[in-house]
């Protein structure tokens, strides 16, 4: 049993992913044909032992609740543990108010009622695989007040825009935060996962709500950088940010290789999901499928290359799928060429033969949407 | 349904199954590249609204026993409704006995029914792979004002005297049942799928406990003493994909009807979904190099080689270079690189070492490979 009870923070006001977010959180977005993004913050929590979520939702929940459900297949103690939806009372779609500050404050009973001395905050906009056991260990043991988690790049230039950074000193201590605005290669990606007191953390929510109305954790945090000790710890393997639909985008396409799959998966770290009971996918005998990451329940006639295929699609006779992302119960009718796009959920690809982007600009095909 | 229990029977080996059957119940063995045997029946129940499901075990059960007690998993973990894990218990009244017929295994449970106190009982087997409405068959039996109707299905007549065949009247009403005649005068076998009435068939069940001469079987006790009472028994006619997997060649057989455009047992249909134990893999990894024709590949497989005609269940590994032909590999077999793999059913788990070469496209039955293939280096 951990020491830390967790909490699943949705992005700051910055971070929107043309298209798909236009119908639910990033946390609820199809990832990798068979997982949601949010399913790789809540495993990990649940992997190191921690029980005890919150996840916190601002707008748009109803695929998030559908997806999260009890929360018993995140394998944690159905009586013990719980996973606990917090609403933001405040939420405006694109409201500079609706902050997680504001979030916290609309369910601060909830937070001072959790019997636990510790808070990880992780965010459900990124994807990666972390022993939470491990980094509050290493938070105890060093005596900082907070622990701040990083990733160092080297190609921060056209990458990673926007999402915040740490400047480190030689000793790891944490001198500020700021967005990475590509002036510089090397950086070091602020993960948007804390490690704190739970006493310190009810007390930076309420000074960031005096100090000012549209304060995030992340600034309150950066104004304390010279008050509060403050580290990095380092992240290694895969991780990707979505922030915006190119990253949703490449970390997708990044991950059918799979070497890359394997900095992210691991056998003793599950990622679980909720299941929807589809049977296996069905091969015909006119497929042709190369690299590429296929869930269940799909019935495949085309040919698929370097695409990421959802639950229950349909690929039809002669149909090209190419560079793509193909969100659930999506058809594809017979000879549609496809290529470089991301296709939303339960869409129809059915008059409109030639669907090709650029592979530097990819394409997006509305949820539900009949072509 | 509050008012029909249904009790199946998952007491058998399988023997013909050889060494698939070593540790585990036939029920339990894997089926159609994510399943156990036994969803079929189980989730037919779900479908079809039954809330209480007793599962007979007796072979080798631990597996069974614990695979099958988590009824969640067909979501029948609500209030009333269960399933529930029934092998041979001691009881204050009578000596521990194993289950000595398939209706003994009934009567020895008449306790855990009367706590239900159903008006119907369905009596099912665990074997059996099909999908079918059994509140159906249950109006059925009711518009026939029944005392028992038991599922059959038209199998081609020169077939016929492998089963136990029911010869009926213009109405469907049965007048005659016969057990794999020779000479077969119908062409409906029984499914093994019985409504009965619960209350004379308890009447009937505890008298036939006490008969020295009884083989305590519904086939060869229970439905002749019924005809013989002039009981009113119906034929219900199924129409569908229905498999008694018995034999190695039938489970591989049963495997390659999935690979079949518009097969008959159509697991895709959204609303009859079969359900089973959710695994935490990944989702599918094609490679590169992958040749990929005709098959049936469940989540977790990776495939760098070539697999044709065949049927992989949860986290099949199969190497680059390696060879899948008309096969179906068991949960987690690995075919390393290089290595063949023909006409062939691997076992659970089973590893097949690189540029190994197991099984042969001209034989005449399909082979079992149960154990670790050494490679050739």
């Amino acid at each position: 049993m951990s020491k830390a009870f967790g909490i699943v923070n949705f992005g700051a006001n910055h971070i929107w992913v043309e298209g798909l977010h236009d119908y639910r959180p990033i946390g609820a977005f199809s990832f990798l044909g068979r997982y949601r993004i949010i399913d790789f913050p809540i495993s990990n929590m649940s992997n190191s032992g921690i029980d005890r979520i919150q996840v916190y939702v601002r707008r748009r929940a109803r695929s998030l609740t559908e997806h999260l459900g009890s929360g018993r297949h995140y394998n944690i103690n159905s009586k013990r543990g719980k996973i606990h939806l917090l609403f933001s009372e405040t939420a405006v779609q694109n409201d500079i108010y609706s902050t997680d500050i504001s979030a916290f404050m609309d369910n601060l009973n909830s937070i001072e009622h959790v019997h636990y001395p510790y808070v990880l905050i992780a965010p459900s906009y990124m994807v990666y695989t972390m022993d939470y056991s491990a980094l509050l260990q290493t938070h105890i043991d060093s005596g900082a007040d907070i622990s701040l988690v990083y990733h160092s790049v080297d190609n921060a230039k056209d990458k990673y825009i926007n999402c915040q950074t740490l400047n480190l000193n030689k000793q790891k201590g944490v001198l500020s935060l700021e967005p990475n605005r590509g002036t510089a290669k090397n950086r070091n990606i602020f993960m948007d996962t804390y490690v704190m007191k739970k006493e310190l953390f009810i007390e930076l929510i309420k000074k960031a709500k005096k100090t000012s109305s549209v304060f995030t954790l992340a600034d309150i945090v950066n104004s304390e950088c010279s008050e509060l000790d403050i580290r990095g710890v380092a992240h290694r393997g895969f991780f990707a940010p979505i922030s915006d639909f190119k990253s949703y985008y490449d970390a997708n396409i990044s991950l059918i290789d799979f070497k890359n799959a394997m900095n992210l998966f691991d056998d003793n770290w599950p990622i679980y999901t909720r299941t929807n009971d589809s049977c296996p996918t069905q091969y015909f005998d006119t497929a042709e499928v190369k690299a590429s990451v296929v869930s269940n329940g799909c019935l495949i006639e085309g040919k698929i290359e370097n695409s990421v295929i959802g639950r229950g699609c349909t690929i039809k006779k002669g149909a090209v799928i190419k560079n793509s992302i193909v969100l659930p119960g999506v058809y594809i009718s017979e000879n549609a060429h496809i290529e470089n796009h991301v296709i939303d959920k339960n869409s129809k690809i059915i008059h409109v033969k030639d669907i090709v982007a650029s592979p530097e600009k990819p394409g997006y095909i509305k949820k539900g949407d009949t072509l | 349904m509050k008012h029909m229990l249904a009790m199946i029977l998952a007491g058998g080996r399988g023997t013909r199954l050889h060494d698939l059957t070593n540790k585990v119940a036939k029920p339990a063995v894997s089926y159609g590249g994510k399943y156990r045997i036994i969803d079929f029946p189980i989730s037919n129940c779900a479908n079809s609204g039954i809330d209480v499901v007793g599962v007979l075990t007796q072979y080798e059960s631990i597996l069974l026993n614990s695979y099958v007690a988590a009824g969640g998993r067909w979501g029948l973990d609500a209030k009333d409704s269960g399933v529930f894990v029934l092998p041979p218990r001691e009881k204050a009244d009578a000596n521990l006995d194993v289950y000595r017929g398939t209706a003994d295994a009934i009567s020895q449970n008449i306790d855990f029914i009367d706590a239900h106190s159903p008006d119907y009982i369905l009596i099912l087997s665990g074997d059996h792979i099909y999908k079918m409405n059994y509140a159906k068959m249950l109006e059925y039996h009711k518009s026939c004002s029944a005392d028992a109707t038991i599922a059959v299905l038209e199998v081609p007549l020169k077939e016929a005297s492998r089963f136990g065949i029911m010869n009926t009247d213009e109405n469907d009403r049965i007048v005659e049942f016969e057990e794999k005649p020779a000479e077969p005068k119908s062409n409906l076998a029984s499914m093994g799928i019985y409504i009965f009435e619960w209350k004379p068939l308890r009447k009937m069940l505890l008298a036939d406990m006490k008969n020295p001469d009884s083989n305590h079987d519904f086939g060869k006790d229970i439905i002749p003493a019924m005809l013989e009472d002039n009981k009113s028994l119906y034929a219900y006619r199924f129409k569908g994909y229905w498999k008694d997997v018995g034999t190695i060649d039938s489970l591989w057989e049963a495997n390659m009807d999935l690979l079949n455009h518009n097969n008959e047992l159509d697991l895709n249909d959204p609303t009859w979904k079969i359900y089973t134990q959710d695994m935490t893999t990944l989702p599918q990894y094609i490679g590169p190099d992958a040749v990929i024709n005709r098959a049936f590949i469940n989540q977790g497989c990776i495939i760098d080689g070539e697999v044709k005609n065949s049927v992989l269940f949860t986290g099949v590994k199969v190497g680059s270079g390696a060879k899948v032909i008309d096969s179906v590999l068991m949960p987690g077999t690995v075919v390393e690189s290089g290595a063949t793999v023909t006409r062939a059913l691997v076992a659970d788990g089973v590893k097949i070492g690189k540029q190994a070469v197991v099984g042969s496209a001209d034989s005449e039955n399909i082979e079992l490979v149960a154990k670790r293939v050494k490679g050739v280096e």
